[in-house]
């Protein structure tokens, strides 16, 4: 059989943009997944998602983002609750004037693009959120609408909703090669050696996709990278907000469940480009350093047992922006990866855009700056607010 | 009645010291070396908390600290596993209806 679209990879990404390209009918499509749905970096990330950029692309793509996850069930037929939408704010701490300056410069580009971050000082931190220690904090951040989306329901939903739109998806069918002929792509090899025809291929498979693009002859500066993360038992609900803080690295925040979720960066980040070299092994270091961390930032902790440690991969381009778009090397081909970090919450608004990019309509937010052919051209997009 | 085991085929329960825990305000006699489940089980009690989503009763599963099955408010701190906790004189506890409660 012969596709329109073969999309690799079966995180957000990859299956947000296929419903949204069922969605605009753009043919009939293949979802190939290795595993299966979420198992890759959007089935090991935070959950967390928010508006809080600094560049104006991250900022107006969240916003974005946002509301889809606002909307999303009425869009997908699942409820909130489901979902696990959860909206009690990211509070963004800064550690340093330098730091609170830069925040409240994210904060205009945030205004301008009609989000009502608020920027409390000192005092207003420890008014507003007792629980927040706030020994060095000087001032800090705070979003209302950032929060909490499960990663593994969203992707779900928007697998159903494809499904229901025709879309073929395919779980545990490894893809081996892209297949190209005279610089235009063909379709792809599975593992098994058979062959699957397609027009178009998008390659949406994290940090896998650099290796997958290398058979096509495509050179992409994307490296998976190693984070650790943890989670606790369930307690009643006592922290609104993600507590996050850019300069020491950590993230805090209780899930709808209950349980908080929490993660820090490595400090010394090795780039992995081949999926031999991927390590997910959890670590005592990361243990010690997070549980260190969470307990001086948020006392409260104290003797909350951690029930489960694991890790991810961030999948990391120069710039720390997505690769999304067409690849000029190889008519047909196509690539959403990258998010270095921020993927699942990124992945709606992505997909949304993408698929208008794919359907030759009006993109509301120009994702072409983004193009992986940027990183031959120098052109890079710098965004100051992330971890790590 | 006690549901204490007097005399078992293989193994040997030494008589130790009898003491009081408060459970939900009744006092109920414990031994030494008793966990809180034991003690409670051995006074006819086999409900120790409400399971989270859907309330229903949870008694003790696998006794060794793991599964969560058996998390009671034990001193004044929710999420405290019974069946690994030692008994001591006084001690309060109470079944656990919600996830816990922070202080």
């Amino acid at each position: 059989m012969t596709y329109d679209l073969i999309i690799v990879g079966g995180g957000i990404q990859g299956v947000a943009t296929a419903y949204e390209l069922a969605k605009r009918g753009a043919g009939k499509i293949l979802l190939l997944e290795k595993t299966f749905l979420t198992g890759g970096s959007t089935g090991s990330c935070a959950a967390g998602i928010r508006a809080q950029f600094g560049s104006e692309f991250n900022v107006r793509l969240m916003a974005r983002s946002l509301e889809i996850f606002e909307h999303m069930d009425e869009e997908l037929g699942y409820s909130k609750d489901y979902l696990e939408l959860w909206q009690g704010g990211y509070l963004v701490l800064a550690y340093s004037g330098k730091e609170f300056e830069g925040l409240k410069r994210n904060a205009e580009v945030q205004h301008r693009f009609g989000l009502d971050t608020v920027i409390l000082s000192h005092e207003e931190v420890q008014k507003e959120f007792p629980r927040v220690n706030v020994d060095g904090v000087v001032g800090a951040t705070y979003h209302g609408r950032d929060g909490h989306a499960d990663p593994f329901r969203v992707t779900f939903a928007y697998a159903e909703a494809a499904k229901k739109l025709g879309v073929d998806i395919r779980e545990w069918t490894p893809v081996s090669e892209i297949l190209v002929e005279n610089s235009k792509v063909r379709g792809v090899k599975l593992e098994d050696g058979s062959k699957i025809l397609a027009d178009r291929v998008l390659v949406s498979a994290g940090a896998w996709t650099t290796a997958l693009l290398k058979t096509a002859g495509v050179d992409l500066p994307l490296w998976g990278e190693k984070h650790e993360i943890l989670i606790t038992e369930p307690w009643e609900r006592v922290l609104g907000p993600m507590v996050i803080s850019f300069s020491r690295g950590f993230y805090i925040q209780q899930r709808p469940h209950g349980s908080f979720i929490m993660g820090l960066p490595p400090v010394d980040p090795e780039h992995w480009y081949e999926p031999e070299e991927f390590d997910f092994s959890s670590s005592m270091d990361f243990l010690m350093r997070m549980t260190k961390e969470a307990t001086h930032v948020l006392p409260f902790l104290k003797g909350v047992n951690v029930v489960r440690q694991w890790a991810g991969l961030y999948e990391m381009t120069p710039d720390h922006h997505h690769a999304i778009g067409p690849v000029d090397e190889v008519e047909g081909l196509w690539v959403a990866a990258g998010g270095s970090g921020h993927g699942f919450m990124f992945g709606p608004a992505m997909a949304e855009q993408l698929s208008k990019w794919m359907t030759d309509s009006p993109m509301d937010i120009d994702l072409a700056p983004l193009a992986p052919g940027r990183f031959k051209k120098g052109a890079l997009v710098v965004e100051p607010a992330v971890v790590g | 009645m006690s549901r204490r085991i007097q005399e078992h085929p293989i193994l040997e329960f030494p008589r130790t010291k009898e003491i009081t825990i408060v459970f939900e305000g009744r006092e109920l006699v414990a031994h030494e070396g008793d966990t809180v489940a034991s003690a409670l089980i051995a006074n006819g009690i086999d409900v120790l908390r409400d399971s989270m989503s859907l309330h229903r009763p949870r008694g003790l599963f696998c006794a060794i600290g793991n599964c969560s099955s058996c998390l009671m408010v034990i001193n004044g701190v929710p999420n405290t596993r019974a069946c690994v906790t030692p008994v001591s004189q006084g001690m309060t506890v109470e079944r656990q209806r919600d996830k816990g409660m922070m202080p």
